[in-house]
């Protein structure tokens, strides 16, 4: 036996060894990818001293070809003429004299110094790093699957390819919970669910993709992302970290996703919406992104080193945002990986110099320069109606009928913003449009009584001078004033574009700019798929990952530019794919624990936010209003004021009242010196900074939030009493909550532990009404009195249980 | 108490480095506890040491607002002399002040009206104020740094600077580090713990960032311990909700959640049921440790009768202690109301008061119960005071604006010289000096330190140093960088070292 087992490892060992000697030579002559396979190595390990950021001038750089093959007396580190005489050959496996030195803290590995080398002999050939080189849709994407659209032809590609094919597709049920949680964040409403169920069309699901796509929970779910990525808070963030008047533009990007505005006016009005001809009053609100940065006050505060750190942060976070790339080292010296010199930080910059407010907050709500915007999602439906109606009138009136205007006029007509052509239509003249155009204006000045103030940018008449800061310090400028100016190793700044932020968005949406729309899909693919097709998304650089399917995130990135920006689209396309409707259960024909093969579907824990709203939604306790001024549910007592100056005007939390205990929780008032504890417990960022990926972490402190908070409590007890009500007896009741959470009924192990629970709970609170009261007492919800205590009490219990489990928190 | 021999537990980690460095991916952490056993599981922790660890754990006593070291620790006689006369220029020699004084038309000297005792250590002896009769009698044990300096010249800068190594917010703090770095020894307890004890001057904030973990992983955060309500945030069953209903809720929920396993084999399924279960655990564990009612009279005497009233200063620090000894390694104590910009001696007096029992306290009761050893202890801000007064300035009552150049901190137990005193201020501890007097500007760089000198990143560094890291290679990669708690700066100070 033990040399049966012992001959036959030997046989292995020398199959293993044969096979591996024919793969090496195989392998040698396989050509090498630069740019995937070498410059990775080589930005990590050989750059610090060999690239952009060299230390010392005469030093070797690696980082261009002109650089690698420069004569260096009679040898060249890498000779492209002659690949075998090539320096880089002997020194990296030199053991006298090696590259990198012995004192180096990144050492190469053997497989890393053999791909160099195997580079090499076969030429040398420098590629860009593939990020800064325009996607395009060169490669096709191959025949379609049957069920599938182009997406999933790539996906198969790989899948093939280790000969393998896609799992199967997951149970209807299933798939309409995660497209559901997926695009609105909340479960399919049951009537919805069944008639998706019972649609035995072919093209069932798709219109079920539709509907919600087309609803308002839509936009509100697609938008916490945004604000994640902007780091949108309601206070200031620094010191007294008080109080900041910005929910309006928080707002708006809700309405923005719900009406699909194209990204590239998403972007472009937040960016410099302020700079547009007559700019309308969403893009003024939308310049509320310039104003996102934390800001202080600080009594000590100097206020050139705040204009310097408020500079940077706008700067960076547009570098993660948009550009999937950290530009924080060139602040103080030139990027030490990714071609980004410190001028060129500083051009970035000086696009964002000269914005009009001070450097200080004056700890002040309304921190100028602010404008008046609509206070709920509801007044921005209104408002964005009234202008409609508005444009409409207009483009339908003859032209006769404006020159009737008086002379004088005739140029507040011509200049004027729809608003003012409406006033002015309605004052005067004789347009038959003029009732019509005095109701609009009306119901505008109405509806204008109610607006909030909101922070917006706007520019100084004479800008700043911008220059370099000597590592980065804020009292230590150098050189010659700066243009604002963009990334050269990018594309180029467009031709006739003006320098100031307008400019700057013209070239980020320019359909050669190599990195905007990849960054952005890839974003959202990471929010239907779980992880990104680069996974790091936060770096598209050299040290970032590379793409586990280059040629899909390529052509997705132009499927977006070439259909006019839009994200509707883009979700169409991926929530439809057959990659997404796969079952998520995990694989055991084949290892992939992170599933960089999306050869099965999404599962991973939801966000802090989701996993409220589905208990506020099953509960039926999700209040209809969206929008307005940060909502506070409850929250232990003392944790601001554990924290805060006795100055701070957010130093005392008051829960809310009434319906505000129950809005979704996008609009939880978000302090960013101290969030909602049951947003941070489930990895909700303190909006400080970007985040463009949330951790996922699981955490014994979370099983307490969700058994025991207030408002856990309270949802189900909620929960209870419309199962109770809705149906008639215990099998309706869990087939009832089954469906609301996880729209299936519960199979019969999940039906024996809930009803052993169920059981349990009953006998006990019978036997002590005093306890099922004052569990059901708990929230300010009221209570429905003609139930049973206890009754209402164990099934209280269950869906607490329920809401916990992993039925209830996982996509999958 | 889990009592592991450092020595074995060092040889622990490298094997389980070892098999991590190796294993890449390839072995779940579920299936590494079982080999490893949940001592040396701490979850996140992808290094174990670098180097033998002379502290197993860290009690970090935080003074928020910046205690002025005149009135504590830098006794400064020849400044009597000059009360009420204009700091001399070449003694500010260009220093930038804060908005708050840089406009004040003088700048007066304003010397402690406190007196000082020299007290025998292990050196030379320390100077300490009578403000700190308790702390004084365990000067034998500390290690005293007057050359502590920051660049950072206001509180929310400053204290984020000193806490996760930058000013500007979005870094991990050092708490963080530790615990991405040290894991936990118990899994009944969160590895990081913070407190916030009272203050009468309850002045300037604090951050959920200076607990938080940037763009680390969250479950590194600290986990506030607090006096008010819950201890442990929702640690509490609702009303009408008992140990037994939870336990058949968990029940339950394994069922239901071991069901889902089964169907879709996600193991962070299984993980998530052991939460589960750790937190039932925990909520035993908790009362346990917040339960005083076992401790001795003479414990009472040692920390105070303060020491009852939950909150207080003195009854962190005893939490602290009951804390270290069930193997929590990462504590903290913030404790605010040192800005004293206008009546330094009232709200200083009061501070004092409230932690000066409290931090001897626990130096000998590590001590006594033989965990000094392997505990460090730090006090300290994060800026000093200025030698020059704030507002009006009389012999009874004076203000101090903040002072980046020099502030006193100290550090006691695993690893640090006991006893000693480092580094040297001027006559009006406004620069750091060498032995001979002469200014030293601390410049520190990369390569170069100016001994005598400790920058923030080199207190740092050498906390990192004793618990077993180099601060240079405990790093955590995000866009791309592989960063560090002290960025691309400090310095290990050897000195510093028993």
């Amino acid at each position: 036996m033990k040399m049966t087992r012992l001959f036959t490892t030997l046989a292995l060992l020398a199959c293993a060894l044969q096979g591996s000697l024919l793969a090496e030579e195989k392998t040698a002559a396989t050509p090498v990818d630069f740019a995937r396979e070498v410059l990775p190595i080589l930005s990590n390990k050989c750059f610090v001293c060999h690239g952009p950021a060299s230390p010392k001038k005469d030093l070797l750089r690696l980082d261009s070809a002109a650089g690698a093959t420069k004569d260096l007396g009679g040898y060249k580190a890498i000779n492209t003429a002659d690949p075998g005489k090539s320096e880089i050959l002997v020194r990296l496996h030199s053991s006298d004299d090696p590259m990198p030195p012995q004192k180096a803290q990144k050492q190469l590995t053997e497989r890393e110094r053999t791909l160099i080398s195997r580079w090499v002999r076969q030429g040398g050939k420098y590629a860009a790093h593939w990020a800064f080189i325009p996607p395009r849709k060169e490669k096709s994407a191959g025949k379609k699957p049957g069920t599938g659209n182009e997406i999933d032809a790539f996906i198969l590609g790989q899948l093939q390819a280790k000969k393998l094919g896609f799992a199967p597709e997951a149970d209807r049920s299933t798939l309409a919970r995660r497209a559901a949680l997926v695009l609105t964040g909340l479960p399919p409403e049951p009537e919805r669910l069944q008639k998706f169920l019972a649609d035995k069309d072919a093209g069932a699901y798709e219109k079920l993709v539709d509907h919600l796509l087309a609803t308002q929970r839509y936009g509100e779910h697609q938008a916490r992302y945004w604000l994640d990525a902007v780091r949108y808070g309601d206070t200031h963030g620094l010191h007294l970290d008080n109080k900041r008047g910005i929910y309006p533009y928080r707002d708006w990007v809700v309405y923005a996703f719900n009406s699909n505005l194209r990204m590239d006016d998403f972007i472009t009005w937040q960016l410099a919406g302020d700079l547009l001809p007559k700019p309308t009053l969403q893009q003024r609100v939308a310049t509320g992104f310039v104003r996102m940065n934390p800001t202080t006050a600080e009594g000590g505060a100097i206020p050139l080193e705040f204009q310097a750190k408020n500079n940077f942060d706008r700067t960076e976070t547009m570098g993660t945002v948009l550009l999937g790339m950290t530009l924080t080292c060139a602040r103080c010296h030139t990027h030490k990986y990714d071609p980004i010199p410190q001028t060129e930080y500083y051009q970035l910059l000086a696009f964002f110099n000269s914005t009009a407010e001070k450097s200080m907050d004056g700890n002040s709500y309304t921190y100028a320069p602010v404008i008046k915007a609509p206070s709920s999602q509801q007044a921005w439906i209104a408002w964005n109606k009234l202008n409609a109606d508005g444009e409409k009138l207009l483009a339908g009136l003859e032209k006769e009928t404006t020159t009737a205007l008086e002379a004088k006029d005739a140029n507040k007509w011509k200049n004027g913003s729809l608003e003012a052509r409406l006033l002015l239509l309605a004052a005067g003249g004789t347009s038959p449009a003029k009732e019509e155009a005095k109701k609009i204006t009306d119901a505008m000045a109405k509806s204008a009584g109610g607006f909030t103030t909101t922070l917006v940018a706007k520019d100084l008449g004479k800008p700043r001078v911008t220059r370099v800061l000597r590592r980065g310090e804020y009292n230590q400028p150098v050189g010659e004033p700066l243009q604002p100016g963009t990334l050269s190793v990018m594309n180029a700044f467009p031709e006739k574009a003006p320098r100031n932020r307008l400019g700057l968005a013209r070239w980020l949406t320019s359909r050669e700019h190599p990195l905007v729309s990849r960054v952005l899909v890839n974003r959202v693919w990471q929010r239907v798929f779980g992880d990104g097709i680069v996974r790091t998304p936060e770096d598209f650089g050299m040290q970032g990952q590379q793409p586990t399917h280059p040629e899909l995130l390529d052509w997705l990135a132009v499927e977006l530019q070439e259909n006019d920006w839009n994200l509707k689209h883009m979700l169409r396309l991926m929530v439809t794919s057959r990659t997404f409707r796969q079952a998520s259960t995990r694989r055991t024909d084949f290892d992939d624990p992170e599933n960089r093969l999306f050869a099965r579907g999404p599962s991973h824990r939801l966000d802090a936010e989701v996993l409220r709203d589905i208990a506020l939604w099953a509960s039926h306790l999700m209040a209809p209003n969206m929008g307005g001024e940060g909502i506070k549910p409850y929250q232990p007592a003392g944790l601001w004021s554990a924290l805060m100056h006795p100055a701070s005007n957010t130093k005392k939390y008051v829960a809310d009242k009434g319906e505000k205990l129950y809005r979704r929780s996008l609009y939880v008032y978000w302090k960013r010196t101290s969030p909602h504890p049951m947003m941070t417990l489930f990895d909700a960022p303190s909006r400080e900074t970007s985040c463009v990926k949330r951790s996922r972490t699981n955490t014994s402190l979370q099983s307490l939030g969700l058994f025991n908070e207030t408002q856990r409590v309270e949802m189900a007890r909620k929960l209870a009493e419309r199962l109770i009500k809705e149906a008639a007896d215990d099998k309706g009741r869990l087939d009832l909550l089954f469906t609301l959470l996880t729209c299936r009924e519960a199979n019969n192990n999940e039906r024996k532990a809930c009803q052993g629970l169920l059981d349990a709970m009953r006998n006990r609170y019978k036997e002590a009404e005093k306890d099922a009261l004052a569990l059901l007492s708990m929230g300010e919800a009221a209570r429905d009195k003609e139930l049973d205590p206890a009754e209402h009490a164990a099934w209280t219990q269950v869906a607490i249980t329920l809401l916990a489990s992993d039925l209830a928190i996982l996509l999958y | 108490m889990t009592n592991i021999n450092p020595q074995r537990e060092y040889d622990l980690m490298m094997t389980r480095r070892q098999l991590f460095g190796r294993t890449a991916l390839g072995l779940g952490t579920a299936a590494m506890a079982n080999l490893l056993g949940p001592d040396l599981c701490a979850k996140g922790t992808p290094t174990g040491p670098h180097h033998q660890p002379r502290a197993k754990r860290v009690i970090y006593l935080f003074m928020s607002g910046g205690p002025s070291h005149h009135d504590l620790w830098d006794y400064k006689p020849r400044m009597q002399e000059m009360y009420g006369k204009q700091l001399p220029k070449e003694v500010r020699d260009g220093q930038r002040l804060t908005g708050m004084t840089a406009r004040q038309k003088t700048h007066p000297v304003a010397p402690s009206k406190y007196k000082f005792t020299k007290y025998e250590n292990n050196d030379r002896g320390v100077w300490i104020s009578e403000l700190l009769p308790h702390t004084a009698t365990v000067a034998k044990e500390l290690c005293v740094v007057h050359s502590t300096f920051t660049e950072a010249i206001n509180h929310d800068p400053a204290i984020t600077y000193i806490q996760t190594g930058s000013q500007i917010p979005g870094r991990p703090s050092l708490g963080a580090w530790l615990s991405y770095g040290l894991g936990t020894m118990n899994e009944n307890l969160p590895s990081y713990v913070v407190m916030h004890a009272r203050s009468r001057f309850p002045e300037q904030s604090l951050f959920s960032r200076l607990w938080g973990t940037g763009f680390m992983p969250s479950d590194h955060q600290g986990i506030l311990l607090r006096s008010q309500g819950d201890p442990v945030l929702y640690l509490s069953n609702p009303r009408g909700v008992s140990r037994n209903d939870r336990r058949a809720q968990l029940d339950a929920l394994a069922a239901i959640n071991q069901e889902q396993h089964e169907k879709f084999g996600d193991p962070e399924i299984l993980a998530r049921i052991r939460q589960h279960e750790m937190a039932y655990r925990m909520q035993a564990s908790i009362p346990e440790l917040m339960d005083l009612s076992k401790e001795s009279a003479d414990t009472f005497k040692l920390y105070g009768e303060e020491a009852r009233k939950p909150g207080s200063f003195a009854a962190c620090c005893l939490n602290a202690r009951r804390l270290a000894e069930r193997g929590v390694r990462n504590i903290q104590i913030f404790h605010r109301g040192w800005d004293a910009h206008g009546s330094l001696p009232r709200e200083h007096e009061s501070q004092c008061k409230d932690v000066d029992q409290g931090s001897a306290a626990l130096i000998k009761d590590l001590k006594q119960r033989g965990m000094l050893e392997d505990t460090l202890v730090v006090w300290g801000g994060e800026f000093g005071r200025t030698a020059y007064c704030q507002g009006g300035l009389s012999r009874k009552n004076y203000g101090r604006d903040h002072h980046p150049r020099c502030f006193t901190v100290w550090m006691a137990g695993g690893g640090i010289k006991p006893g000693i005193t480092y580094g040297q201020t001027d006559d009006y501890a406004y620069n750091i000096v060498d032995a001979d007097g002469n200014t030293l500007k601390p410049q520190p760089t990369k390569e170069h330190w100016t001994p005598g000198t400790m920058h923030i990143h080199d207190l740092n560094a050498t906390i990192l140093h004793l618990v077993g890291f180099d601060h240079r290679r405990l790093t955590y990669r995000y866009q791309g960088r592989d960063f560090r708690l002290t960025d691309i700066h400090g310095h290990v100070i050897k000195d510093l070292l028993a």
